[in-house]
């Protein structure tokens, strides 16, 4: 899997945690502003601090950093089936 | 199943939501305020002519001219869902031909962070102060009265009366030179 080039994997529980890591940061820049823009009474940094969260979120779980990489499934060692695969095209037609 | 873009596009829409929630949350948060405050009107000058508005039909039609003074403070109506005021002062009176007469004279519109601190001194009105006909000259009671419009980041196009009015009353004799 690439996108522009660069590997974009991230394995199992990697992909589970950056989801969860992002929620939390999101949430926690939502609620943090919301108290900070109610005391000063500014909707609007209530708004900048939700898109700080935002992008932090972003530059920490949407790029495959090497920490999401940790548990590799071992998958077992291809086989050579070019018999098998050439039984089952010809069944298909 | 979770590919870059779709990481992205899950963060977005969850920032999204949280959005709206803390909108409404906003919105919540000052639903119960109580945003009428005590003004100060009263008229300086009132003159009462008998001309043609000639944007409606050639009859005469009583035109009132009055200036006034209006003094409020509504630096506190301005919390954090409250974007802009739109202040309008209306002239209400009854007439034999109407129950009810409401002219626009003047209004203003307050921006957040602007001066909402208002000392009006000596203004005079931004609109003609039509009657239908002839019922302003020697009129005993005309009420002036303030009203705003509560823009807001989010919820209800609040319409809020000005606690405190003005009556005053037109003079018995038209005036014919300019005033």
């Amino acid at each position: 899997m690439t996108f522009l080039g660069i590997p974009t994997h991230m394995d199992y529980e990697g992909q589970g945690f950056a989801e969860k890591l992002s929620r939390i940061i999101v949430t926690l820049f939502g609620a943090v502003g919301l108290i900070w823009g109610y005391i000063i009474q500014h909707f609007s940094q209530t708004c900048w601090i939700l898109f700080a969260g935002f992008v932090l979120a972003s530059v920490l779980t949407v790029p495959p950093w090497p920490m999401y990489r940790r548990k590799q499934l071992n998958w077992q060692k291809p086989r050579n089936t070019d018999d098998q695969a050439n039984n089952k095209n010809k069944k298909k037609k | 199943m979770h590919s870059f873009l779709s990481r992205g596009n899950a963060i977005l829409a969850y920032t999204l939501s949280v959005l709206s929630f803390l909108t409404f949350v906003c919105f919540l948060s000052t639903v119960l305020v109580d945003s009428r405050t005590e003004v100060d009107i009263n008229t300086v000058k009132i003159v009462v002519k008998n001309v043609a508005d000639y944007s409606a039909a050639r009859e005469k039609n009583d035109l009132g001219f009055i200036t006034f003074d209006l003094q409020a403070n509504l630096t506190k109506i301005f919390n954090w869902n409250v974007k802009q005021l739109f202040l309008y002062l209306t002239a209400e009176y009854n007439t034999t031909a109407n129950i009810l007469n409401q002219v626009v004279l003047w209004d203003r519109i307050i921006l957040r962070g602007e001066n909402a601190d208002l000392k009006l001194k000596n203004m005079n009105t931004k609109y003609y102060f039509w009657d239908d006909g002839n019922g302003l000259r020697g009129h005993k009671n005309i009420t002036l009265s303030l009203h705003w419009n509560i823009i807001p980041n989010a919820g209800r196009l609040l319409t809020v009366p000005a606690i405190g009015q003005h009556t005053f009353k037109f003079p018995e004799e038209y005036i014919d030179n300019r005033v």
